[in-house]
């Protein structure tokens, strides 16, 4: 009666439609795993002196006070804006050198641009500077340069440098390869291909990367700023909630960052369809 | 001195099958030939050997006195920019100007510092124009390219090839993606640089008609073998079916394919 031997069945007997490779069932299975572990933990969770009847309302007045009455109390609003300059400089140093070594590198991981060999060994040494979190990057900094900024700048550029990285020359990969041959053909050599036909082809793709890890940075240079001894507004976060308890403060700040943060996204927005309307098409 | 010597000329990917087979012939200075072939025969790969875009494995080619296989780096950029190139998708960088893709030609001239800084001679520029003139897409010089149709941008692959004022051009199946008219276009262009230049030209098509049309002499190529080698005028259908392999099963319907 089988229509074709070719027809696989799971083992409920019903007709199998998906592959069945190997990464499909190593992806349900740590699915399934964290699944289980995350109801796990909620089981075995400390929970004596919490009482929820309580616990549910103060939280809720909490977050009245902070975001419904917020306010400055240590600190001027001059203060704030400085502090908050000196958070986007951290986030725009990491990423502009970040963005300019990463090309370099792009350049020696993108297959079709370097020999096998290098290839391999750049991409090997990214992804393990991409697996270790950048928090983690900026503590092993500190211990050269101590807690602080060179730190919180450092750590961020090596872990954007391999973020770029990945994502750049992925897209030097989509680089059309006749392209590349044509180029090759007339004598051109490798400076010129990369400069003249790589560079032009995927330049909007790198500016999008870029803007986006440039958010990214935003927001890990806030989070450096309380957890490294960073600086800027991330620190003042740090103080008011964790030294001074001040809610009103905390609602402040937190309130100045998303702005900075949707004036970012709008900036960022209207440069690209302004200079590359390319570019924000296939961004968004 | 032919201008191209091909001697026992072999070349297998990956060390599999042979792609291409114990070739021998001779190429003259301003000569029209064309290859023709089953797709998977080695056209493609045949065209490649000459600029060694792909490595040569076994025997030689002899362009214009030098054998390309020995050459180093440098040398065989040298000899490059003698030998134009054409494809089947045009293979322009599509986001950049039309007289920017046409000069890209001139790489193989230009110090790595002189190139990466664009750095284009008034009379390179000039000779660029004086070429889109001549292919008639003159007026879409400063346009991207990818606004142009797929016969324009194939003009502005055959200006590309010019610029570099090549003593041979190789083009891999030019008009396979163009419309009949486009397609005639671009021959009669091709015919052209023979003619009045006295450029050689290499092409590579499965039209038998059109290469019987414009070349002077057809290469016929079958598995990496050549069983046909003569004056175009010479070209029967026995030699046809030959080459695509259809003389014991021929039925008249694939035969008036391959001869369209
Ligand atoms: N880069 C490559 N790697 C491996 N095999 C290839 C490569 N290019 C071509 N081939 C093989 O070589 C044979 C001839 O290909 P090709 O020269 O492109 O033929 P044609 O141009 O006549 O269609 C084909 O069997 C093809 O699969
Ligand atoms: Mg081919």
């Amino acid at each position: 009666m089988d229509a074709s031997t070719y027809i696989k069945r799971e083992a409920s007997g019903r007709i199998a439609i998906k592959m069945g490779s190997k990464s499909e069932r190593v992806m349900t299975w740590t699915v399934t795993v964290l699944i289980a572990l995350t109801i796990a933990a909620f089981l075995f969770f400390d929970y004596t002196g919490l009482d929820l009847s309580k616990a549910i309302p103060e939280t809720f007045y909490n977050l009245k006070t902070m975001f419904l009455e917020p306010a400055l109390s240590h600190f001027t609003w001059g203060q704030a804006f400085y502090q908050m300059g000196v958070t986007l400089g951290l986030a725009f140093l990491s990423t502009i050198f970040g963005a300019i070594i990463a090309f370099f590198l792009a350049l020696m991981a993108a297959s079709n641009l370097s020999k096998a060999w290098i290839s391999k060994t750049v991409r090997v040494i990214v992804a393990f500077v991409r697996a270790v979190p950048t928090v983690l990057w900026v503590l092993i900094f500190a211990i050269a340069a101590g807690l602080g900024s060179e730190a919180a700048v450092l750590g961020m550029l090596f872990h954007s440098i391999a973020y770029l990285v990945k994502a750049f020359s992925e897209a030097f990969e989509e680089v059309d390869q006749g392209i590349l041959e044509a180029l090759r053909a007339t004598g051109a050599n490798w400076w010129h291909i990369v400069v003249h036909a790589v560079l032009p082809s995927t330049f909007t793709y790198l500016l999008s990367w870029t803007f986006l890890r440039f958010e990214i940075n935003f927001a890990v240079a806030v989070a450096m700023g309380a957890a490294a001894g960073a600086g800027g507004i991330g620190f003042e976060l740090f103080m008011a909630s964790g030294f001074y308890f001040d809610l009103r403060e905390v609602g402040m700040i937190t309130y100045m960052i998303l702005i900075f943060a949707i004036v970012l996204e709008i900036l960022s927005t209207k440069m690209k369809e302004r200079y590359f309307p390319a570019a924000a098409k296939s961004a968004n | 001195m032919p201008l191209l010597q091909i001697k026992d000329l072999g070349k297998s990917y990956n060390s599999d099958a042979k792609v291409l087979q114990g070739l021998n012939f001779e190429v003259e200075s301003g000569e029209f030939l064309s290859i023709i072939g089953p797709s998977g025969a080695g056209k493609s790969t045949l065209l490649r050997c000459i600029n060694r875009m792909v490595e040569i494995d076994e025997g030689k080619v002899v362009f214009d006195g030098q054998e390309v296989g020995k050459l180093n780096k440098k040398e065989l950029r040298k000899v490059r920019t003698n030998i134009g190139m054409i494809f089947q998708h045009y293979n322009l960088v599509p986001r950049l100007s039309v007289i920017e893709n046409v000069l890209h030609g001139r790489f193989g001239y230009k110090t790595t510092i002189q190139g990466v800084l664009g750095r284009f001679t008034e009379a390179e520029k000039e000779h660029a124009f004086f070429l889109l003139k001549k292919l008639g897409i003159e007026e879409h010089a400063y346009k991207r390219c990818d606004q142009l149709s797929g016969g324009q941008q194939q003009r502005v692959g055959i200006a590309r090839s010019l610029i570099q004022e090549p003593k041979i051009v190789l083009c891999d199946e030019p008009i396979a993606s163009l419309d009949p008219n486009a397609s005639k276009v671009i021959m009669d262009h091709l015919k052209s640089i023979t003619q009045e230049l006295g450029i050689t030209c290499i092409v590579n098509l499965h039209q038998v008609e059109i290469a019987k049309s414009y070349s002077d002499r057809i290469i016929g190529l079958n598995k990496g073998g050549i069983v046909f080698d003569g004056p175009s005028y010479r070209l029967h259908r026995n030699h046809t079916d030959q080459i695509y392999g259809t003389q014991t099963q021929a039925t008249p319907e694939i035969r008036e394919l391959i001869m369209v």
